[in-house]
Parts: C-alpha cells; sequence; structure tokens
C-alpha cells in the first residue's frame, strides 16, 4: 500500500546574512517533519520564486524578511507582498536585529509582525515560537498537534 | 513614561544577564565582523557602543567590550566597499 505523506506547510526566509539562516534554520529543524524552510538572499530572490508558485496549491503559510537587506530589503519586500492579491493575506514577520519603534510600527502597518533577532541561545527556540505565533490557527494547531505539543 | 537613557558607567554595573537583555531590548545593530575567526557584533545603546564577542554566532557570547568613542566604528568603516557604493550611485543616475 503506497501512503502519501501530507505536504509540509512552505515558509518563505529571506536573509543576507549566511550565519542567520544557518541559525534560523537549525532553530526551524524541531519542525521539519511538517514545515519546509525556503532560504532566500535578499527580497528580490524571494519575489522571483514566488512568482513561479501557484498559490492554489503550494501557497507559502509565512514570509520571514530581514530588514538590512542588499538589493531589496525587508520592508520593501513587505510592501511588495502586500500589493499581491495572491499573498496579501499571508502572515510575515520582520526579523530585525534591531528593536526599533519605527520598524516595529512599520511591521504593524502592513499587518506584520515584527521579531529582533537572538542576541544568544537561551532565547533562539523562544523567538521560534513567536514567529510561529504569526500563523494562521490552522497551522499552529497542525505543527503543535504532530509536535505532541498542545498548547 | 520617558524612558532614562542609561550611562555607560551604568550599563558596565549592570549585571551580565541584564546587559544582555538591555542590549536585546533596546539596542541598535550597527554592524558585524570577524575578528580571529571570532564573530563580533556592534550595537548602539544610547550614547555608547557596545561589540559583543561570540564564542558561537547568537548563540554563546565570549565577552562584551564597551566604549564611548567613535574609534570602534574603524573596522566596521573599512568593511564598506566604496567602489560598489560608487557604481551604485552611477548606476542610479544613469536609471
Amino acid at each position: 500500500m503506497t501512503q502519501s505523506l501530507p505536504p509540509k506547510s512552505l515558509v518563505l526566509y529571506a536573509d543576507d546574512d549566511p550565519d542567520d539562516i544557518e541559525l534560523l534554520s537549525e532553530a526551524f529543524q524541531v519542525y521539519s517533519n511538517n514545515v519546509e524552510l525556503m532560504t532566500f538572499s535578499d527580497g528580490i530572490d524571494l519575489l522571483r520564486f514566488i512568482e513561479t508558485i501557484d498559490p492554489e496549491h503550494a501557497a507559502p503559510c509565512l514570509f520571514i524578511l530581514d530588514i538590512n537587506m542588499p538589493r531589496l530589503d525587508g520592508k520593501e519586500t513587505l510592501r511588495r507582498l502586500r500589493r499581491l492579491d495572491s499573498f496579501s493575506d499571508v502572515p510575515a514577520v520582520l526579523f530585525s536585529t534591531s528593536s526599533l519603534p519605527a520598524d516595529a510600527a512599520f511591521a504593524k502597518n502592513f499587518n506584520a509582525g515584527f521579531v529582533t533577532k537572538p542576541l544568544h541561545t537561551n532565547q533562539i527556540h523562544l523567538i521560534v515560537d513567536e514567529i510561529i505565533e504569526h500563523c494562521s490557527d490552522d497551522f499552529k494547531n497542525n505543527i503543535r498537534k504532530k509536535n505532541g505539543n498542545n498548547k | 513614561m520617558t524612558k532614562k537613557a542609561l550611562s555607560l558607567t551604568e550599563f558596565i554595573d549592570l549585571p551580565e544577564e541584564t546587559q544582555f537583555e538591555t542590549l536585546y531590548q533596546h539596542a541598535v545593530y550597527v554592524g558585524k565582523r570577524k575578528k580571529a575567526q571570532q564573530q563580533v557584533v556592534l550595537f548602539q545603546l544610547h550614547g555608547f557602543y557596545v561589540e559583543v564577542y561570540y564564542k558561537l554566532y547568537r548563540k554563546e557570547i565570549d565577552h562584551i567590550i564597551t566604549s564611548n568613542s567613535t574609534d570602534i566604528l574603524q573596522p566596521y568603516l573599512e568593511q564598506i566597499n566604496i567602489i560598489e557604493l560608487k557604481n551604485k550611485k552611477t548606476g542610479e543616475k544613469d536609471m
């Protein structure tokens, strides 16, 4: 009997810092059974990728955007995502190295979350939980059930 | 409520965990560099600077260095590729 695995939820993450990409990829490993984290080196690459996907079949469940990136920064990427009908409602998080109130206000204006990158290890898993908290309820329930966490 | 700006001396006197929490909550990221295979991140906090030296990047902090001198910016400024910026500016004019 062939049993097909349920599709993984797609999380798209743009960041120009390979160390931060490695860190978050490692932190998302705990959800690797049900989440696929795809990474991009800037906003342009992320936007190019979503042009190629069919939102009916493979809609991302979350965008994570570093603020300071070359070519197209996280804020402009978010602004452009919100103009796209198919992706305007997808949860998004600005992932920043500083807790600047102006950036937090920008995120709020564009219906996105705002999370500061961790300073040290005690914060990393809390931060992934904080990021996941911005996803839809269905997504959260699904991954918590699969991870045996009924928070 | 107005937040009181922390002085460098007050910051130095804080317990280590409170220093880290203060950096996380209030500092502004300035830049990142490598020094002898060690990742170093520079933050500005109120009127002074704090460099965080990592044993493991964003996981384990080795030590921090504080300064109220802009000399601490020098290695970060040296990383800026002026030619690239100049080309970018020229390109913008050409558009």
